[in-house]
């Protein structure tokens, strides 16, 4: 009941959550604004990572290219920042199209590796080959550049959070669909047994195609948000120096889930602003945790809150039965 | 042996099977009809199961042919032979084991546009009071059973099933084979079996398998009651 409660109103819930959180602390509001954006990132990792089994450390890679893609924009074409997010959400879709088939071939590590390798070569595209347009590491400004749109005036803060807000809740909308879909567990299946769904007369290399793409959308669009909240960026963007933040915030808020990335992306920038006041390598604090997570809470904490949360509902309906609600799963599963 | 060159379901021609140089299969000929309950029995490393991966499109044949319904199925990568009516039932009762039974179903059903499982719960009616249950937590009958019902949806022409009843309890055994009887009326199952009681209770013809080529095809129904295959293993 609980389940079906919480996926119902878990968009709407989150969304609640970071906005009421955004006017308790009303200094935060950049804090708050890149938990809105992170989550998306993390979205696309997890699609990556939780759906399909494929670990990427070239996901700041897909980031970049957004980001660029929709300064590039607004720095010297157009100035609606909507086209531009289309734009990256577009840049997303074309380089998951194109470099999908040559990489999903590969196994997970190499997989893995090769992103690594594309990430450093974009690195390197964005700082030097492309220096005339992109400004290298001093950056591409454009703020001054962009219009504002007809409700909203994405130039201000304020305004931008808002804009985040909405744009977080649709795509939540969209992530809880693609899960409840066919298509999502097809994804899952793949992850569960490859070969099996061969067996039954699935064309498997498609399908990780298929999500592939789309996480490479989800990047690039979160890409495209960081652009157009700083209103300049840089080759720092896509630095694979970053890749295993993404990976580590996939797990600490549990993997192959719904929700899990929004606590994944509280818990990991949380973390990371809280204990940056005080020590200068606040890595350490998150590579603890890490392990902690690793091995003693592997649902990660959406998926350890929902084990919490089935462990009351069987205590209050005394039942020992090990079913479980409709699409609830493994370890990191369920919405 | 006699191999039939009337229009068969299945006919496997002559193949030669290799893992790399390591040749496994020689030279095997067989064929199954429609509506006939086949099973191929042999000891382990006979090739039984490499067989059946090359007739389900995972491993691809060095010479020979394989036909499904006169059409030619060696070259089809597996999921296209699956999408062909052929389906395969590994020995190892893997399930989708972190989705629920339903998924398991749906995915199954989605892959050849049925959803309609009220057909395969005629054949097994407990799976569809586990519909809610993680594939995972399954008992190994359960796991068999829901393996059965993902290949029945949609009417398939030929099920392959690589030892459905190895590791499970005799009364579960006694289930199945009562299962397989009533599938047979309607789907073709070549089935690879160690049980040989059960094998002579089911089979219509039994192919015996032995250094990886056919030794010999029982197709008198008294010869298989009497499990004289057995020599042969």
């Amino acid at each position: 009941m609980w389940k079906k409660t919480l996926d119902r109103l878990g968009p709407l819930l989150v969304v609640l959550l970071v906005t009421v959180l955004r006017y308790l602390f009303p200094n935060k509001i950049s804090f708050f604004t890149e938990i809105a954006i992170y989550t998306i990132y993390v979205m696309g990792n997890n699609i990556l990572y939780g759906y399909l089994g494929l670990v990427s450390f070239g996901q700041p890679f897909y980031l970049g290219i957004g980001g660029y893609a929709t300064a590039l924009f607004l720095a010297y074409v157009g100035h609606n920042p909507l086209v531009a997010l289309l734009l990256g959400i577009g840049s997303g879709l074309v380089f998951g199209i194109v470099l999908g088939p040559s990489f999903i071939r590969l196994k997970s590590s190499y997989f893995a590796l090769i992103n690594a390798a594309l990430c450093a070569i974009g690195v390197f595209i964005f700082e030097r080959l492309l220096i005339d347009i992109t400004r290298g590491n001093d950056g591409l400004w454009f703020r001054s550049n962009m219009s504002k749109l007809p409700l909203l005036d994405v130039r201000l803060p304020q305004s931008f959070f808002l804009f985040v807000v909405i744009v977080l809740f649709l795509v939540l909308m969209i992530y809880r669909h693609l899960d409840r879909s066919t298509l999502g567990t097809m994804f899952r299946g793949l992850q569960s047994n490859e070969e099996k769904l061969k067996f039954i007369g699935y064309d498997t290399f498609k399908i990780k195609w298929v999500g592939f793409t789309i996480a490479s959308c989800f990047s690039t669009f979160a890409g495209s948000l960081y652009a157009i909240n700083f209103g300049f960026v840089n080759p720092s963007l896509g630095e694979n120096s970053r890749a295993v933040e993404v990976i580590v915030a996939t797990l600490l808020g549990g993997s192959g889930t719904v929700y899990g990335p929004f606590f994944g992306a509280f818990a990991f920038l949380g973390i990371k602003d809280i204990v940056s006041r005080w020590i200068t390598r606040w890595e350490l604090v998150v590579g603890i945790l890490t392990i902690l997570v690793l091995f003693r809470f592997s649902k990660g904490i959406w998926g350890t809150i929902q084990q919490y949360l089935l462990g009351i509902q069987k205590r209050v309906s005394g039942s020992n039965d090990i079913r479980s609600p409709k699409g609830s799963r493994s370890a990191g599963a369920g919405s | 042996m006699s191999v039939n060159d009337g229009k068969k379901l299945l006919h496997v021609e002559s193949i030669d099977v290799s893992y790399g140089k390591l040749k496994v299969i020689f030279d095997v000929s067989l064929y199954i009809d429609d509506g006939e309950v086949v099973v191929l029995v042999g000891r382990n490393g006979a090739g039984k199961t490499t067989l059946f991966r090359t007739i389900a499109g995972f491993l691809k044949i060095r010479k020979g042919a394989i036909r499904y319904r006169e059409e030619e199925i060696n070259p089809y990568k597996a999921f296209e032979v699956a999408q062909k009516g052929i389906r395969y039932i590994h020995q190892d009762k893997h399930v989708f084991s972190t989705l629920s039974v339903s998924e398991n179903l749906e995915l199954a059903g989605h892959a050849i546009g049925n959803k309609d499982f009220g057909p395969v719960f005629e054949y097994f009616p407990k799976i569809e009071t586990l519909l809610d249950r993680r594939a995972g937590n399954l008992s190994g009958g359960e796991r068999q059973m829901l393996l059965i019902a993902m290949a029945l949806l949609g009417k398939p022409d030929l099920i392959l099933m690589d030892e459905p009843t190895e590791g499970l309890a005799p009364h579960i055994i006694t289930d199945l084979a009562t299962s397989f009887k009533k599938i047979s009326k309607t789907t073709t199952l070549f089935i690879i079996e160690q049980n040989l009681p059960l094998t002579a209770q089911i089979a219509d013809r039994v192919y015996c398998m032995r250094e990886g080529g056919i030794v010999a095809e029982i197709e008198s129904k008294d010869e298989i009651k009497k499990m004289s295959f057995e020599k042969y293993l």
